[in-house]
C-alpha cells in the first residue's frame, strides 16, 4: 500500500487527480435532492418541447426569414409562462430556488428542438449570471423581483448581459486582451453616478429584455484594470436600441445593437466598480478576471449543453429519417453503414453531455453559487418558505453588511486552483461539446441527402443554429487559449499566454 | 485552374469573372432572400444572354460545345460570388447531359429553336437526387399517344421558375426508371411553393405532384440509371468546381478580413492560432484547384479512369469546402454569422453543394463498388 502522504502527492503531480476526474470529489458531496431536482427539470423541458417547442420551432424560422425585425415576444411569453426565467432564481431573490445544476440539463433537452428557443431561455441565465458576479445582492435582489413579478402579470421582465463591443469580441472575454482592447464604452463619473456612452453589439435577447447588465470602463484606455458594471433598464434616457442583426441561424432570438447616449446611471445601479473593488481583496484587474470567470464558468457549460443538444437533435432527426426512408430499396436504418453513423452520432451526443456534467459539478463545487451546494445550506434553503424569506430577504440583501459578507466569502476566498479548474473545464466544455454538436448536424444533412436541405425536415436548421455556438461566449479559439492557460500552462511555467 | 488553359479558354473565364463582379457581387444579400423577395430574373437572362447555360451544349443545339473544363472555370468564378447562379448552370447542365446521354441532341436542338427567354431555354431537374437511391419517381403509363405521368417528384430544382423538366418516373415492365420531358405549364402539374432551403436560395426548388401529365420519353425506357450515372462521371467534377470556387470566395473574405480586424492589440491575422486556420483554408483551395484542373482534363481528353477521377473530386473537394467555409464563418467571429458578409452564405452553400448528385455514403459506396468490379483503384 502507498501511504496517505506519499499518495496525495502522487496525486497532486500534474494532471492532478482533482482536476481531471472532478465528479469524483462531487458524488459524495453533492446533496442527493439533486439529481431528483434534475428529473422534474428535465421532464417539464420535455413537455415544453412536445407541447410548445416542437410545433412552433420552424414556423419561428421561417418567419424570421421572412421578416428579419420580427420581435419574437410570443414565444418569450410562453417560455415565462412556463416558468422557466425565473425557476433558477435563488429563493433568496424570490426565485423558485431551483437547484443550478438542472439549469444545463433542461438547456439541452430545449436545444434537441431548437436552439432558437433554447438560447432565448437560457441567455436570461446569462444576463442573470453577470448580474450575479458582482455579488451585490441589493442590485440583483431588485431585478431578479422584477423578473418573478414579470411572471406573474405575464408581460415578461428579461435580463440581457452586454459584454460584446464592436471592436471588442475576444478582447472583452480576457483581461489578458481586454488591456490592449479597444474598447468605447465609457463610464465617466459625475455626481451621484456615472455617465455612460458607447455601443454594445451582438446582444442576445436585447429587444425582448428590460434589464440590461453592461460593463464598461472608467478609462477606455486602460480597461483591463478600469472595468465597471451596471444595471439599466431599457426605458431609461439615452438607452438606445440599436439594430437587430440578420442572423444565419437561430433566428428566434434576436441579437441587439444597444447604444448608450449620455445614459445616466445613477450610483444605486453600479453593480461594483473601482471604488467597491478596493474593499476586496484582489487587484482591480484581477476582479475584473474573477467576475468574467464567474460568469463563464455558468454559461460556458451552458454552451456546451446547447452543442449536446443540437447533437441529439440532428441524431434525432436523422434516425427519424432513416427509419421510414428507403434507400435503394432497403430501408436507410437497416443499411450497415448508417447504422454506424447514428452511432457515432449518438456517441457525439453523449461525448457532448458528459463534458458539461462533469462541468455542472465543478460549477457546484466550486463556482460562484458553490455555497448553495453545501448540504445544511441546500437543505436548509429548500425547507424556507418562500413567503418567509420573501418578507427578510429585500431588507437583508440591501445591508451593506450582508453584501460584503458575500464578496468576503465568495470573492476573497475562491482559491486560485478552483478557479482554474472551472475556469479551464467551462472553456473545455464549451468548445469540445459545441464542435461536436456541429459534427452532428452536418452528418445529418449529410444522410439525409436531398431531405437534409429542406427546411421542413429540420437538419438544415440544426446546422444554422449550431454553427453560432463556436462563436459566443468566446469563439472556440478563445476558449482552447483559455483551457490552455487554466489547465496546461500551470504544469509549465515558462509558457505565456496571449504574448506571443 | 488557370495554368494551361488555352486562350479561349482564357477569355471565357475572365467573362465568368466580369460577370460575377458586376451582376452578383453586390446584390448578393438581397438576392438571397428569395423567395422573400423577387427572384433576379434579370440576371438569369443576362446569364443566358451570355451563353453560360450553353457551355457544353452541342453546336447544333445553339451550344458552344466545350469540354467540361469550360463548365468549371465558369463555376469556379461564378461560385467565388455567388454559389447560387452556380447552382442553377449546373442543374441546367446536368439535365441536358443527361439528354445528350441519351441520344437526345435533336431534342436540345428542337428546344434551342424556341423562343430563347431562360424560362423556355433552362431545363429543371432534381439534381440533389439520385433517382435509383431514393425512388423519388413517378409513374409513367402508356398509351396510343404517348406517356402520362403521374405521382410526386420532390425538390425539383427550378422547377418553379422555367417551363419544362426532365423528370424520372418508372414505366410497366423494365426494373429501372427513365426519362422525361414535361412542360412544367401543361395541364395536371401542381407545382409547390419554393422549398425554403439551406443554401442556393435564387436557384430554388419546388415540389411537383403530377396528374396524368404528358412526358416525352427521353431515350430507352428503363434506361434512365445509365444514362444518369454516365452524366454524373462527366459533371461530378463541376460540381467540384463550385466546390472549389465557393471555398475560395470563403477564403479571400477570411483573410480580407483578418488584415483589417484587430484584437488583443494587433491584427487577427498575426496570431498564429488563426492563421494555422487560414493556412487550412488556403491549403484546401489550393488542393482544391489542382483536383478540379487534374480531373476536369482527364474527363476532356477521356483518359484512362476518368469517369472515377471525376467523381473522387467532387467528393473530397465537396467535403473540404464545407470544413473551410465553416473556418471562414470563425475567421470573422461574431460578425461571419451574419448576412452582412457573404461568409454565412457561403457555409450554407458549400453544404449543399456537398448534397448534389445524391447521399454522399451512397456515391462514395458506388465509387468502391467500381473498384470492386475492377475499375483500378487509380
Ligand atoms: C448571435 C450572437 C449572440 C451573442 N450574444 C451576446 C450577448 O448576449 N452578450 C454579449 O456580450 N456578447 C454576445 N455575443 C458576442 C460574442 O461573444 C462574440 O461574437 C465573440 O466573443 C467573438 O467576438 P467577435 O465577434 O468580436 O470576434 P473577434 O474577437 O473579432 O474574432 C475574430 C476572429 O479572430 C480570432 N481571434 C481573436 N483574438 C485572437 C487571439 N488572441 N488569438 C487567436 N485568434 C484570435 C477569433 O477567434 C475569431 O476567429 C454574441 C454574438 C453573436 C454572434
Amino acid at each position: 500500500m502507498i501511504e496517505g502522504l506519499t499518495s496525495s502527492t502522487l496525486l497532486e503531480k500534474h494532471p492532478r487527480l482533482e482536476d481531471i476526474m472532478c465528479s469524483l470529489d462531487t458524488v459524495g458531496k453533492m446533496p442527493s435532492g439533486v439529481s431528483g431536482e434534475i428529473r422534474q427539470a428535465v421532464a417539464l423541458a420535455r413537455r415544453f418541447n412536445e407541447s410548445v417547442a416542437r410545433p412552433y420551432a420552424l414556423e419561428l424560422d421561417r418567419k424570421m426569414h421572412e421578416d428579419p425585425t420580427y420581435v419574437p415576444w410570443d414565444i418569450v411569453k410562453e417560455i415565462n409562462r412556463w416558468g422557466f426565467y425565473t425557476n433558477w432564481i435563488p429563493k433568496i431573490y424570490g426565485g423558485r430556488g431551483w437547484n443550478l445544476g438542472s439549469l444545463i440539463p433542461v438547456v439541452e433537452e430545449l436545444c434537441s428542438e431548437c436552439a432558437g428557443i433554447g438560447n432565448l431561455m437560457g441567455v436570461e441565465y446569462f444576463g442573470m449570471s453577470v448580474l450575479f458576479a458582482g455579488w451585490n445582492t441589493r442590485i440583483t435582489d431588485k431585478v431578479c423581483r422584477d423578473v418573478v413579478a414579470g411572471e406573474k402579470s405575464g408581460e415578461p421582465c428579461l435580463i440581457a448581459g452586454l459584454v460584446t463591443e464592436p471592436g471588442a469580441g475576444t478582447d472583452a472575454e480576457e483581461t489578458e486582451l481586454l488591456h490592449k482592447a479597444r474598447v468605447r464604452c465609457l463610464a465617466r463619473k459625475v455626481d451621484g453616478g456615472y455617465v455612460v456612452n458607447g455601443t454594445k453589439v451582438f446582444i442576445s435577447n436585447g429587444h425582448v429584455s428590460t434589464w440590461h447588465i453592461s460593463t464598461a470602463f472608467e478609462d477606455t484606455s486602460r480597461p483591463a484594470d478600469t472595468m465597471m458594471c451596471f444595471a439599466v433598464r431599457n426605458d431609461a434616457k439615452g438607452f438606445v436600441y440599436g439594430r437587430m442583426e440578420k442572423k444565419m441561424g437561430q433566428k428566434g432570438c434576436p441579437a441587439s445593437e444597444i447604444i448608450f447616449e449620455d445614459c445616466f446611471i445613477p450610483d444605486e445601479d453600479v453593480i461594483i466598480n473601482a471604488e467597491q473593488i478596493k474593499k476586496l481583496k484582489h487587484s482591480p484587474r484581477e476582479t475584473a478576471q474573477q467576475v468574467i470567470d464567474f460568469v463563464v464558468t455558468l454559461t460556458r457549460p451552458g454552451v456546451g449543453a446547447m452543442g449536446a443538444g443540437v447533437a441529439r437533435g440532428a441524431f434525432q432527426e436523422a434516425l427519424a429519417f432513416a427509419r421510414e426512408t428507403e434507400v435503394r430499396g432497403k430501408l436507410l436504418v437497416n443499411h450497415e453503414w448508417a447504422q454506424c453513423l447514428l452511432a457515432e452520432m449518438y456517441a457525439n451526443a453523449a461525448l457532448a453531455r458528459l463534458t458539461y456534467m462533469e462541468c455542472n459539478h465543478i460549477t457546484g463545487l466550486y463556482g460562484m453559487a458553490a455555497l448553495l451546494n453545501l448540504k445544511p445550506m441546500y437543505y436548509y434553503m429548500k425547507m424556507m418558505p418562500t413567503a418567509l424569506l420573501d418578507r427578510v430577504m429585500p431588507f437583508a440583501n440591501r445591508l451593506a453588511a450582508v453584501q460584503q459578507a458575500f464578496r468576503k466569502i465568495i470573492m476573497d476566498r475562491q482559491k486560485e486552483e478552483d478557479a482554474l479548474r472551472a475556469s479551464g473545464w467551462a472553456s473545455l466544455s464549451k468548445f469540445a461539446a459545441t464542435d461536436l454538436g456541429i459534427k452532428n448536424c452536418h452528418l445529418a444533412v449529410e444522410l439525409m441527402g436531398e431531405a437534409g436541405i429542406r427546411h421542413d425536415m429540420r437538419a438544415e436548421k440544426f446546422l444554422r443554429d449550431s454553427k453560432l455556438l463556436q462563436i459566443y461566449e468566446g469563439t472556440n479559439q478563445l476558449n482552447r487559449l483559455n483551457l490552455f492557460k487554466c489547465l496546461v500552462a500551470p504544469a509549465a511555467p515558462e509558457a505565456l499566454v496571449f504574448e506571443e | 485552374m488557370k495554368a494551361d488553359v488555352s486562350e479561349e479558354l482564357k477569355l471565357l473565364d475572365e467573362m465568368a469573372r466580369d460577370f460575377a463582379a458586376k451582376e452578383l457581387v453586390d446584390e448578393r444579400e438581397e438576392h438571397d432572400r428569395f423567395p422573400f423577395a423577387p427572384l433576379y430574373d434579370s440576371v438569369l437572362s443576362k446569364a443566358l444572354e451570355v451563353g453560360f447555360f450553353a457551355v457544353m451544349l452541342p453546336e447544333e443545339a445553339g451550344g458552344s460545345a466545350e469540354p467540361v473544363s469550360a463548365l468549371c472555370l465558369v463555376l469556379d468564378e461564378i461560385c467565388q460570388a455567388d454559389a447560387s447562379l452556380g447552382a442553377t448552370i449546373f442543374t441546367n447542365a446536368l439535365a441536358q447531359e443527361i439528354i445528350r446521354q441519351a441520344g437526345g441532341a435533336s431534342l436540345l436542338a428542337e428546344m434551342a429553336s424556341e423562343d430563347g427567354s431562360f424560362q423556355q431555354s433552362l431545363i429543371a431537374f432534381p439534381s440533389y437526387n439520385n433517382p435509383g437511391e431514393v425512388d423519388h419517381c413517378a409513374r409513367a403509363a402508356r398509351d396510343a399517344g404517348g406517356y402520362e405521368l403521374s405521382g410526386d417528384v420532390p425538390y425539383v430544382v427550378l422547377g418553379g421558375v422555367v417551363n419544362r423538366a426532365l423528370l424520372p418516373a418508372k414505366t410497366e415492365g423494365p426494373d429501372g426508371y427513365s426519362f422525361f420531358l414535361v412542360d412544367l405549364k401543361s395541364q395536371g402539374v401542381e407545382v409547390s411553393e419554393p422549398v425554403l432551403s439551406l443554401g442556393m436560395h435564387s436557384c430554388p426548388a419546388v415540389d411537383l405532384a403530377l396528374g396524368g401529365v404528358i412526358g416525352t420519353l427521353v431515350g430507352t425506357e428503363g434506361e434512365g440509371s445509365a444514362y444518369y450515372e454516365a452524366a454524373v462521371d462527366r459533371l461530378s467534377v463541376a460540381a467540384a468546381a463550385m466546390a472549389a470556387g465557393t471555398m475560395k470566395g470563403s477564403f479571400t473574405g477570411a483573410f480580407e478580413y483578418s488584415k483589417e480586424r484587430e484584437q488583443g492589440g494587433r491584427h487577427i491575422v498575426d496570431w498564429s492560432g488563426l492563421r494555422i486556420i487560414l493556412a487550412d483554408m488556403a491549403v484546401k483551395a489550393r488542393a482544391a484547384d489542382m483536383l478540379v484542373e487534374k480531373a476536369a482534363g482527364a474527363v476532356d481528353r477521356e483518359e484512362p479512369g476518368w469517369q472515377q477521377q471525376s467523381r473522387a473530386a467532387a467528393l473530397v473537394v465537396g467535403g473540404m469546402a464545407t470544413d473551410a467555409t465553416t473556418d471562414g464563418i470563425q475567421a470573422l467571429g461574431g460578425y461571419g454569422y451574419m448576412k452582412d458578409y457573404p461568409q454565412e452564405k457561403r457555409f450554407r452553400d458549400a453544404k449543399q453543394i456537398q448534397s448534389l448528385l445524391g447521399i454522399t455514403h451512397m456515391r462514395r459506396l458506388e465509387f468502391i463498388q467500381r473498384v470492386v468490379d475492377g475499375e483500378a483503384a487509380w
